[in-house]
């Protein structure tokens, strides 16, 4: 159990470490902007508006959320306790919405499609990287170079291809947006259906990039696995191949996770632009459309937010690993 | 005379390479192990002796292929069954096999009592789990190996725990013959010893009745096995006691291989097989003559063209040179 | 060093990719020969004009005619000139009216159109449908007859004010197409601001191109600063390295991306600039395999051999260190420029990429398409190269790179 314990410190320390640097990142990144940041921002939002009123209302509203005339160190605590009490500002371009508003009914449809979209492509790679490994021959031949070409494929560009074949030409799915446009979100299967057909494109989309890069993971993994002594030796025992295989797979999919676990914010960024192609609701087209409209404090707030699903993610993951390795708390053991 | 517990006779093997060419690795081996008797194989690395171990077994896959000879287990001859007749009834509990990297044996993320209970439901699906435990624990406790092992995992152990460990796996099922390939190669000294010492109790204890201990260190075989063979090029050069074969060699290359390390201190390690000038002959195109001519510093024009049989002398020794025993004795009495 | 070239261009893998990224290079380099001038130069007006040859109307009339009398010549036009929605249009008739269509292909012309003039009756008012409807039908009739029927066009001269006949056009006119003044190929037509896709995209290539290098450098630059640094000093520079490497790994650089990018603000934003934004974030892979790599050289023997001898940490890099883990650097500098080209493409079709007047990118380009909404209008020139270029740059750099480890690390070798 100590092994375990010292393993979880660990990780909980370098969670909270690493949130801490994302913060200060977050919020010190905009604020290095050569000019006078509230009125380039101001100016920059403004400039659609005749109002002038209107500026100086925006002016003054935002220098009392972000105490943007107060010193840096206080301005960082004083982001810090807005955060603490959710309170992410007030948004330019959808004035006056507040941003947390914004991102809470933004972040459940990124969550619904992200999270399922990564974890499905990784099975079938993985599945497919082990078929590949197991049966080599043809089978490897022709998957592996389709495999290593569909990971090159950039997210967006899976995104418009798909877009194009189902919901422009074969006119079988929905071109855009996560619900028929004339709906109000509820309850009704009429909603959930057309939720359903809208999740399509995008989650395929965002499987189909996915499963390359992890089949060709799994599949050098599997070849390495099934050349271990460990395989030889369990097949003169008399050990059934189908069990053995199991074995292998179990081992080289291990490793697979803190491969996940790793290439997740790296995921995450190409999944967020393929939102975009799809008008997706989530928080990829929200970013874009807070970039669009120079909405700071949305972009800001976006960043943050995606920040925080990356590291709990990839806290999450080294934690189940933890669990399901014994690998590791033996190496805990060692150092 | 004992029981003969293997018989192997004109055993030959290949190795098919990614270029589909043919190396014969074993090339018509022939010998007896009586019950309660251990067999030493000895000769340079590649000289054939792990895919001996290997071929012996009755079970193969690629790149390793059957091509004639029977392999005859207490009577009962293996090498006309199917490969999933052999796998049930023949590996683990008739013959069982402990490989040259132990260390790399167990399955790294598996308990070894899964493990053991793989090997007995391999060969008998119904066992009950309580009983294997209890047979694990008895036999673990009989040959000095803590209990709590069984709920740990591979990696945790130690270098000479696993080896301990994957010898008592090995044996769980009290097989009739255990082939051992460079089972303490790899370890320390001490751990050397206690691997030699549970080899001895195995036997004395009846839980092997017979065993081949394949190793490139000389003095090893002296002092384990009751008798010893040299293996060169895929062929037996010579077969004999372990004290004739140490003090009387016969053969121009056991001769030369035995010369050097004449009077062995018990656990001399380092007294390796390379004192002779020149390689081991390819075998993808064996020779037609004798396939040590080459190196050998007695060789005649002769030795080239003809094939050597096996030539029977003595009590039970055989020998393959053309020259007759007494020829070479008298050639190395002028040395 | 010879020897491992050799090996290197052996495995196919990297032959293939190497091919592949070499073409792309010659394309890049050589086509601006062939056509010059400014890639972003709007030739078109409107947008989206078809890829193919386009030749100058008023030079064809104005070109020699000869005389050809082609027997297919009558059946193809109509074919083009009928399309897909009139043939639908033509089958709904028939259906209204009962007449039996069994048999019949629509896009057979001949038989549709025989088929059409034996049946149809401007008079007949079939129940239920609209007065619109039906004159619809009569215009369409009318067309049709007129595309099959007309042996000339008339071509007018407009001079103050009044039309003059200038010439007719029979159908069996020709011009030859070298004859013609102003003959125009555009092989991936035009874009939404009617420039020259082909032209654009070779420009935009070399751009993308030279981003990923240039943010490949700057990140294997770093990443092998740190990671040397990291392993060969060790104690607290080690620590302290590793510490700021491992938070730079788990916060997603594309959000370090936007963030900078965004700061930077647009006016600054050159391609330039964003290369070296993108090389500032994506270090921290070459940091860890660099330090793990030179951990492991740190105590080879010819290493402890250079200390005794007393050379300087300068010399050690480089004569000791260096040569052992290049090959790790080269396929680390390999992947950063393809995630280089990736990560501008997706900064761009945020907003977030280089400003855009000066110089295409591709992602600029694919931007541009899915803002004038291409994917959905058919277009599909203006973006399908542009996402092909992409895979096809970053597929060769993998396949170089997989080619790579397989020399180096021989487990790898089926």
């Amino acid at each position: 159990m100590k092994g375990y314990r010292k393993y979880f410190g660990k990780k909980i320390l370098w969670f909270f470490i690493t949130l801490i640097a994302a913060l200060i990142l977050n919020f010190i990144l905009p604020r290095l902007m050569p000019a006078d940041p509230v009125s380039a921002i101001t100016g920059k939002m403004a400039s659609g508006m005749t109002d002038a009123s209107a500026v100086q209302e925006i002016y003054k509203r935002y220098e009392a959320e972000f105490g943007t005339n107060k010193p840096m160190l206080t301005q960082f605590f004083i982001f810090l306790k807005n955060l603490m009490h959710g309170d992410l500002g007030t948004s330019f371009s959808q004035y006056p919405r507040k941003v947390s508003d914004i991102i809470s009914s933004a972040i459940g449809w990124t969550i619904c499609l992200q999270l399922p979209a990564i974890l499905v492509g990784w099975l079938l790679g993985n599945l497919l990287g082990a078929l590949a490994a197991y049966i080599r021959k043809g089978f490897d031949k022709v998957l592996l170079p389709v495999a290593l070409f569909m990971s090159n494929v950039p997210a967006f560009g899976m995104a418009v291809t798909l877009l194009v074949l189902f919901a422009v030409k074969l006119k079988i799915a929905p071109i855009a947006g996560g619900y028929a446009f004339d709906m109000i979100p509820n309850m009704s299967w009429r909603f959930v259906r057309s939720v359903i057909t809208h999740y399509q494109l995008p989650f395929w989309s965002i499987v189909l990039v996915s499963i390359g890069g992890q089949a060709i993971g799994m599949r050098s993994m599997s070849i390495y696995e099934l050349n271990a002594d460990y395989v030889k030796y369990a097949r003169f025992l008399g050990i059934k191949d189908r069990k053995i295989v199991g074995y292998v797979f179990r081992n080289a999919m291990l490793p697979q996770v803190t491969g996940l676990a790793m290439s997740i914010g790296t995921m995450i960024g190409g999944a967020l632009v393929a939102e975009i192609i799809f008008s997706y609701p989530g928080l990829g087209s929200t970013m874009y459309s807070a970039v669009t409209a120079a909405d700071y404090p949305l972009i800001s707030a976006t960043t943050l937010i995606i920040t925080i699903m990356v590291l709990v993610v990839t806290f999450l993951l080294d934690i189940i690993y933890g669990f399901i390795d014994p690998r590791v708390k033996a190496a805990q053991f060692d150092s | 005379m004992g029981k003969v517990m293997l018989e192997i006779r004109d055993l030959k093997t290949k190795y098919v390479t990614r270029f589909h060419e043919d190396v014969f690795a074993v090339d018509g081996v022939s010998f007896k192990i009586e019950e309660g008797k251990s067999l030493g194989v000895a000769g340079e690395s590649g000289c054939g002796k792990s895919t001996l171990a290997l071929s012996m077994m009755g079970y193969y896959f690629p790149p390793l292929h059957y091509i004639s000879g029977d392999i005859i287990i207490d009577g009962q001859n293996i090498s006309g069954l199917d490969p999933d007749t052999v796998r049930k009834t023949v590996l683990g509990k008739e013959i069982a096999y402990i490989p040259q990297a132990a260390m790399n044996a167990l399955n790294p993320t598996q308990r070894i009592i899964r493990f053991v209970e793989d090997v007995i439901h391999a060969h008998d699906p119904k066992a009950d789990k309580k009983e294997i435990r209890e047979l694990a624990e008895a036999r673990f406790a009989e040959l000095g190996l803590p209990k709590d092992v069984l709920d740990k995992h591979a990696v945790e152990l130690s270098g000479g725990m696993k080896q301990r460990t994957v010898i008592a796996v090995s044996t769980i099922l009290s097989p009739k013959v255990l082939i051992a390939d460079e089972p303490s190669s790899a370890l320390d000294v001490t751990s050397q010893k206690m691997v030699i010492k549970m080899m001895r109790e195995l036997m004395e204890k009846g839980y092997i009745k017979s065993m081949l201990f394949i190793t490139h260190e000389l003095p090893l075989l002296y002092n384990v096995t009751d008798d010893i063979m040299v293996m060169y090029a895929g062929q037996i050069v010579e077969k004999g006691t372990a004290k004739e074969m140490v003090f009387d060699p016969v053969h121009p290359y056991s001769h030369g291989l035995m010369g050097s390390i004449l009077v062995p201190e018990a656990g001399t390690r380092g007294s390796t097989l390379t004192a002779i000038p020149g390689t081991p002959p390819n075998l993808k195109k064996p020779p037609q003559g004798c396939r040590f001519a080459e190196r050998c510093a007695y060789a005649k024009d002769e030795c080239r063209y003809h094939g050597v049989p096996e030539k029977p002398f003595g009590e039970g020794r055989s020998y393959r040179c053309l020259m007759s025993v007494e020829q070479l004795r008298e050639v190395y009495e002028h040395e | 060093m010879k020897n491992t070239i050799r090996q290197v261009f052996h495995s196919s893998k990297f032959l293939v990719g190497f091919i592949i990224f070499v073409a792309i290079l010659l394309t890049v380099w050589i086509y601006p020969f062939f056509n010059p001038g400014n890639p972003l130069e709007m030739i078109g007006v409107g947008t989206f004009a078809k890829p193919g040859t386009y030749v100058s109307l008023y030079d064809a009339l104005n070109t020699r005619t000869e005389t050809l009398r082609l027997p297919d010549a009558d059946h193809k036009r109509v074919s083009y000139l009928l399309s897909d929605a009139d043939r639908v249009s033509m089958l709904e008739w028939f259906d209204i009216m009962d007449i039996d269509v069994s048999g019949l292909d629509a896009t057979d012309t001949d038989a549709l159109l025989d088929l059409w003039f034996k049946n149809y009756d401007p008079s007949v008012k079939p129940k239920g449908m609209t007065q619109a409807k039906r004159n619809f039908y009569k215009r369409l009739d009318k067309s049709v007859q007129q595309i099959r029927m007309a042996d000339t066009l008339k071509v007018m001269h407009p001079e103050e004010g009044e039309l003059v006949e200038r010439s007719s056009v029979t159908k069996t006119d020709y011009v030859n197409v070298g004859d013609v003044a102003n003959v125009k190929a555009l092989p991936l037509g035009t874009d939404n601001f009617g420039r020259d896709v082909l032209k654009e995209l070779v420009s935009a290539t070399g751009t993308s191109i030279i981003i990923g290098l240039i943010a490949g450098i700057v990140a294997t630059l770093i990443g092998l600063t740190l990671g040397l640094l990291a392993g060969y000093v060790g104690g607290l520079v080690d620590d302290i390295i590793m510490f700021i490497t491992n938070i730079f790994t788990v916060i997603p650089s594309f959000v370090l991306l936007i963030l900078i990018s965004y700061s930077i603000g647009q006016e600054q934003r050159g391609a330039t600039v964003v290369a070296l934004v993108i090389g500032l974030t994506s270090w921290t892979w070459t940091t860890r395999s660099v330090r793990s790599q030179v951990i492991s050289l740190r105590s080879r023997d010819h290493v402890n051999l250079s200390k005794l001898s007393g050379h300087s940490l300068v010399r050690i890099i480089v004569t000791d260190i260096l040569p052992y883990i290049a090959s790790y650097v080269v396929m680390a500098f390999i992947l950063q420029v393809s995630s280089g080209i990736l990560s501008e493409a997706q900064l761009s079709l945020l907003g977030l990429g280089p400003k855009t007047t000066v110089t295409p990118t591709l992602g600029l380009m694919m931007n541009w398409a899915m803002l004038y909404s291409a994917h959905t209008n058919g277009s599909w020139w203006a973006y399908f190269p542009v996402i092909l270029t992409i895979t096809l740059i970053s597929f060769s750099l993998n396949l170089m790179n997989t080619g790579l480890d397989q020399v180096f690390n021989p487990t790898l070798r089926d």
